[in-house]
């Protein structure tokens, strides 16, 4: 165990964590990310047992998570288990794969709602070019927001998370904060927020 | 003047607010203009170039007149159209562009000095002298010209922008956007309803004719009702969707806070980007007046405008008025005035064969010859069958016919097509594709056709998208034809104004068919018309047909006028959407930010990276000092700096080698595992592009990295060369940039630091030489990577631990170094230590530059193809002369400035003589003087030769010596020791 003692993305000793409304976004310190790439030829792996989603998907398994990012590409999650070399144990259990640790490229922020889906599906409004209709659960994608390239995750119909390159942590904070309190300060618009 | 009966203000309510200081009243509903009509007011501005005294002449976003300043500090927003800006209590309004009073405007001198602005003529009048045009013409007229001002300090106010997807939206809630939206939201897609005004209904609100037999505003009641309930539908108030972008994408702009004295917490604007599957624009259409001598006095005003504003807003500009038509529209202004015991002086009707349609004096076949009234009109002339008359009047509507609004089917530059049959220009076939027009803005301006209209494209646009959308009970609706007889303008002496905001007359138009600016483009430029914040929207036109009528060529083959974005003035601000100031655009940190700022680091930018330039300590006044000091330390012990932005791709893959031999100019396949290759890559030109290091982890697992600018273009040229060129090899690509915190650790003493943290590791230069590389951990068990690369030219390693350890491992090593005299360095120090090793970086490898030129042509391997090898070895690339050099001055106490450029001693110094450039310089602490590293004709063969570098822009001219680019060390020993 190293006596060096790290520091979150946003360069603080713990998380953040902060509410804005019906919304709460804690940063994932403690999220693992490895990339996984199938090597030419090879045969799709089911890590630790997951079934690796297709285009535009993210799902969920025993303690380990993906999402698609390519083709025959995928971001693998293990929440919890960003002290480890994860990418290493995720490398041993797949030959004909290539895998590159990518835990400390991101910073990852999770929005929870505590009231239902409207309030997530009123944050996609503003803060990226996608559709919430075709944005449900189990629906993962790369954009663009505020100029930066983040991976959005519809973890669950009343959760997003919003992955940022780790240098851009403190932007990509400042985008989200800003984009909650301009939500949570404004009226509620005219008509609800429209659900087809 | 008092209110009118009816209207759709809340007279339950008052609303206090003030112009020019003066305080008056109004109600909720209404606008500026409105409220200040309805006090009797109808001077509201003055002209843009002769200061004529103006009032609103219409009701609506296409006021050319009515400006204001509204708001006070740093909220003060100039040019505000008073025809929409809605009224609220406190509001404080000042009118522009004058000197003293909005009554006694001193400038308005302007006017009688008139023959000397006529068009164009300040392309005319002041040119000479050539030294007065900056310094006195152009501040004077900038004065005089001016439209409002604005506050200079910071927009105080919050802005945000937003994404919306919808299956069709419907631009305008008038008849026709109403009755598509009904249409679409009840076959169950997605609508989004935009209309600019803050009450739905468009004309509707303006007229009379019931619907089914009841007031229009009860079905626009019963829709909205309708179109709210439907969660399917959103509608957008107050939202102005300003241009038609490629693929169905659309901005908008929502104002939130405008009709309040200021945003209550939240966002004034928002800035919408609307993608939709189709569009249906449902804009409206805007009125024409008719040109004639001093048509431009307060009170006059379009007669639909007027109509407006006594059923909206229950105002008439004066107690008796009078109507200017060629058409059956401007009676119903003369009906509905009358209705409300507004006294009618005439209706003036330029058709001889025009009937009254109520009890009014009619004049056919007549028109209107002059006016009087200094700040506002009093008589009007008509003149019939040769014979003229005053009337007495405060007011007089003009109704020249109806423009349809189709800007937005404009803006992918599809051409209006002129209707013979609607003497007018209607939305051409070559529009944004997905985009229909309906109602007025199609020319289907009655209120029946404009519902059917609407119902009618809604369904056919909802059929492309396979969805079918039964046609809605649409009301029974007045169906009346206009029967226009065309009048552009009426002939005559006086000046008779065409577009009111820049001040262009029939005259200016005739000038410039005179002086053969006769295309609509050239008489635009010429005369300014249409140009400005109303862009045109009551003047092209009627400009186009003056000009038709000039050259005896009918309007449709004189040209159109087409329209670019923003269909209305948009704010910088909300353009912006809400990123401002620090965080206009993302900034990265790396991963020692916090340590080094704890430190007391100046930072620098490059690109989106904030960097440690260096870091001042206690006593050091100057930076140079602290650059020296960082320099000396590194070169004596050791000196640490942050890496981390140069860019790292991991590449994978039993194909890994072959692929990197073709990315580089240099072999990489036979790279041994283990070790770390310099790498250098080209362009397809053969131009050298980028530079880093290769390390080989295993077999099929290398780290390359980049230049810090070049990360990203480099990555994407790997991902390219891997999907597009060579889809056959077997590699993967991943960025690993952020993933690890690089510090560069340089110095006679970086061995022996990096042994007090190293577990275990065996540094000796036996285990692990020059340019090797390893997997190992650090600090008791934090996995780690270590390379042998050196930019300084000293014993130097790089070691890389995951980002989050950075801060960390950089705090470590300065204190676990302390005695071998640790020190952190910046990009300055870094700068200066490859330069004086005669390194080269971004200022060398700037486009310009080969590897021949770089002092690496031998590294373009024959034995392999690489991207560019081939345009490498052309012609024009190997008889190119200049190659890297070192220069220092002849006398040490004089600069050498990059950017110079050099001559051989004795010559002229022009493009001719030009023997090169200086690329890098600094002062080298190390030698006690200026150095710099530059690209020399034969540079290589004159080794001692001195050589002048000219820097014209300052004078200087300084007597350079060509020496090795490598100042320090030249033989290498150091960094292999």
């Amino acid at each position: 165990m190293t006596d060096l003692t790290p520091i979150t993305a946003l360069g603080a000793a713990t998380p953040a964590d902060q509410r804005f409304g019906a919304l709460r976004i804690t940063e994932n310190a403690g999220l693992a990310l490895a990339s996984l790439a199938l090597r030419r030829g090879a045969a799709q792996p089911a890590p630790l047992g997951l079934a690796l989603p297709g285009p535009g998907r993210w799902a969920e398994g025993q303690g380990i998570a993906a999402f698609w990012t390519g083709p025959g590409q995928w971001m693998v999650e293990a929440p919890g288990r960003a002290a480890e070399d994860f990418a290493a144990v995720l490398a041993a259990g797949m030959p004909g794969c290539s895998v590159t640790d990518q835990t400390d490229g991101w910073a990852a922020f999770e929005i929870v709602s505590d009231r239902g889906e409207a309030p997530i599906r009123a944050l996609l409004e503003r803060l990226a070019n996608i559709d919430p209709d075709g944005f449900g659960p189990g629906s993962a994608t790369r954009t663009l927001a505020h100029h930066m390239g983040v991976f959005l995750i519809r973890r669950a119909p009343d959760r997003l998370a919003v992955l940022g390159m780790r240098s851009m942590a403190g932007s990509l904070w400042h985008a989200l904060a800003a984009t909650l309190r301009r939500q949570g300060a404004a009226a509620a618009p005219d008509d609800g927020f429209p659900i087809v | 003047m008092t209110r009118l009966s009816g209207g759709l203000v809340d007279r339950s309510r008052s609303l206090s607010f003030t112009f020019d200081g003066r305080r008056y009243s109004g109600h909720p509903g209404d606008t500026l203009a409105s409220a200040l009509l309805a006090n009797g007011v109808r001077l509201m501005g003055r002209s843009f170039k002769y200061h004529r005294p103006r009032g609103p002449i219409s009701a609506g976003s296409e006021e050319p007149n009515a400006l204001v300043e509204l708001r006070d500090g740093a909220r003060q927003e100039p040019n505000t159209r008073a025809t929409v800006a809605e009224l609220y209590d406190g509001l404080r309004a000042r009118s522009q562009n004058r000197v003293g009073s909005l009554r006694f405007d001193l400038m308005a001198v302007n006017d009688r000095l008139s023959p000397f602005f006529a068009a164009g003529f300040y392309y005319k009048t002041f040119m000479w002298p050539r030294a007065f045009w900056e310094k006195l013409y152009e501040p004077a007229i900038r004065r005089a010209a001016g439209l409002g001002r604005l506050s200079m300090q910071p927009d105080p106010d919050e802005y945000d922008k937003g994404f919306l997807h919808c299956d069709l939206l419907v631009i305008g809630a008038g008849a026709a956007g109403l009755a598509a939206a009904l249409t679409a939201a009840r076959a169950g897609v997605r609508v989004i309803l935009a209309d600019e005004d803050f009450r739905l209904g468009g004309r509707l609100l303006a007229e009379t004719h019931p619907l089914d037999g009841a007031p229009a505003p009860e079905w626009v009641a019963g829709v909205e009702a309708e179109l709210a309930s439907l969660p399917n539908l959103r509608i957008m108030r107050r939202t102005t969707v300003f241009g038609a972008f490629d693929h169905g994408v659309h901005g908008a702009v929502e104002r939130l806070a405008d009709h309040l004295p200021q945003p209550q917490g939240g966002p004034r604007q928002v800035l919408w980007r609307i993608t939709a599957r189709r569009t249906i624009l449902a804009a409206g259409a805007t009125e024409r007046h008719i040109p004639f001598a001093n048509n431009d006095r307060p009170g006059i005003m379009l007669a639909g405008a007027m109509r407006a504003y006594a059923n909206r807003w229950a105002v008439s500009p004066a107690e008796r008025v009078a109507v200017f038509t060629n058409n059956d529209d401007g009676h119903r202004t003369a009906l509905d005035l009358a209705a409300k015991g507004v006294g009618i002086a005439g209706v003036i009707d330029s058709r001889a064969d025009a009937v009254a349609v109520g009890d009014y004096p009619l004049f056919a076949g007549a028109v209107i010859g002059d006016t009087r009234g200094r700040l506002g009109l009093t008589r009007i002339e008509v003149r019939q069958h040769g014979r003229s008359q005053w009337l007495d009047c405060g007011a007089l509507g003009v109704a020249g016919g109806w423009n349809p609004n189709l800007h937005l089917a404009s803006h992918h530059r599809g051409r209006p097509v002129w209707s013979d049959a609607l003497h007018a220009f209607v939305p051409g076939k070559d529009g944004p594709a997905g985009l229909i027009a309906a109602g007025a803005a199609e020319g289907r301006g009655s209120t029946a056709q404009a519902l059917r209209s609407g119902a009618e494209a809604a369904r056919r646009a909802l059929a492309e998208l396979d969805v079918n959308a039964p046609l809605p009970d649409l009301p029974q609706a007045e169906d009346q034809a206009q029967n226009l007889h065309p009048l552009w303008h009426v002939p005559g002496k006086g000046r008779a104004w065409v577009d009111f905001q820049n001040d262009v007359t029939v005259k200016d138009i005739a000038l410039a068919h005179q002086e053969n600016m006769r295309p609509v483009e050239h008489l635009k430029r010429w005369t300014t018309l249409g140009m400005a914040t109303d862009q045109g929207k009551t003047a092209n036109v009627t400009a186009l047909a003056v000009m038709s009528e000039l050259t005896g060529k009918p309007i449709a083959q004189t040209g159109t006028t087409i329209f670019r974005p923003p269909y209305t003035p948009v704010s910088l601000s909300v353009l912006g959407g809400g990123d401002s100031g620090a965080h206009f655009r993302p900034r990265r940190l790396t991963p020692t930010h916090a340590w080094a700022q704890s430190q007391g680091a100046v930072f620098v930018e490059v690109g989106p990276w904030m960097r440690a330039q260096y870091f001042p300590r206690a006593g050091e006044t100057h930076w140079r000092q602290t650059v020296d000091r960082e320099v000396l330390a590194t070169r004596k012990g050791v000196g640490i700096c942050d890496v981390t932005t140069l860019g790292k791709v991991d590449v994978q893959g039993a194909d890994a080698g072959a692929f990197l031999d073709r990315l580089y100019c240099n072999a990489m396949a036979s790279l041994r595992v283990g070790m770390t290759r310099y790498g250098l890559m080209l362009r397809e030109d053969g131009v050298a592009w980028d530079d880093g290091t290769c390390a080989r982890l295993a077999a099929d697992h290398y780290v390359v990295t980049t230049t810090t600018a070049q990360a990203g273009p480099v990555y994407r040229h790997m991902e390219f060369a891997r999907q597009c060129l060579w889809p056959e090899l077997d590699v993967q690509l991943i960025s690993t940039t952020d993933a690890w915190a690089q510090l560069s650790v340089a110095g006679p003493n970086a061995r022996r630091l990096l042994e007090r943290i190293v577990d275990g590791f065996d540094l000796s230069n036996e285990a692990f030489p020059f340019m090797a590389c390893a997997g190992l951990t650090v600090c008791g068990g934090l996995r780690a990577r270590l390379f042998r690369i050196s930019f300084s030219g000293e014993l130097a390693y790089e070691i890389a631990v995951p980002a989050r350890y950075g801060d960390a491992l950089m705090a470590r090593l300065v204190e676990a170094g302390a005695d071998l005299g640790a020190t952190p360095y910046g990009t300055e120090a870094l700068g200066v230590l490859r330069i004086e090793k005669g390194h080269a970086a971004g200022n060398e490898l700037n486009g310009q530059t080969s590897a021949q030129m770089l002092g690496m042509g031998r590294m373009v391997s024959a034995k392999k193809d690489g991207i560019g090898a081939v345009m490498s070895r052309r012609e024009g690339m190997l008889a190119e002369t200049r190659v890297l050099v070192g220069l220092q001055p002849v006398d040490p106490a004089q600069p050498v400035v990059p950017g110079s450029h050099l001559f051989r001693q004795g010559d002229a110094q022009d493009t001719w003589t030009d023997q090169g450039w200086i690329s890098s310089a600094c002062h080298s602490p190390h030698l006690g003087h200026a150095i710099g590293l530059g690209f020399l004709e034969n540079g290589a063969a004159r080794m001692g030769e001195v050589i002048v570098a000219a820097n014209p822009l300052q004078g200087q001219s300084v007597p350079l010596r060509v020496v090795s680019p490598h100042f320090i060390d030249p033989e290498g020993g150091r960094l292999r020791d």
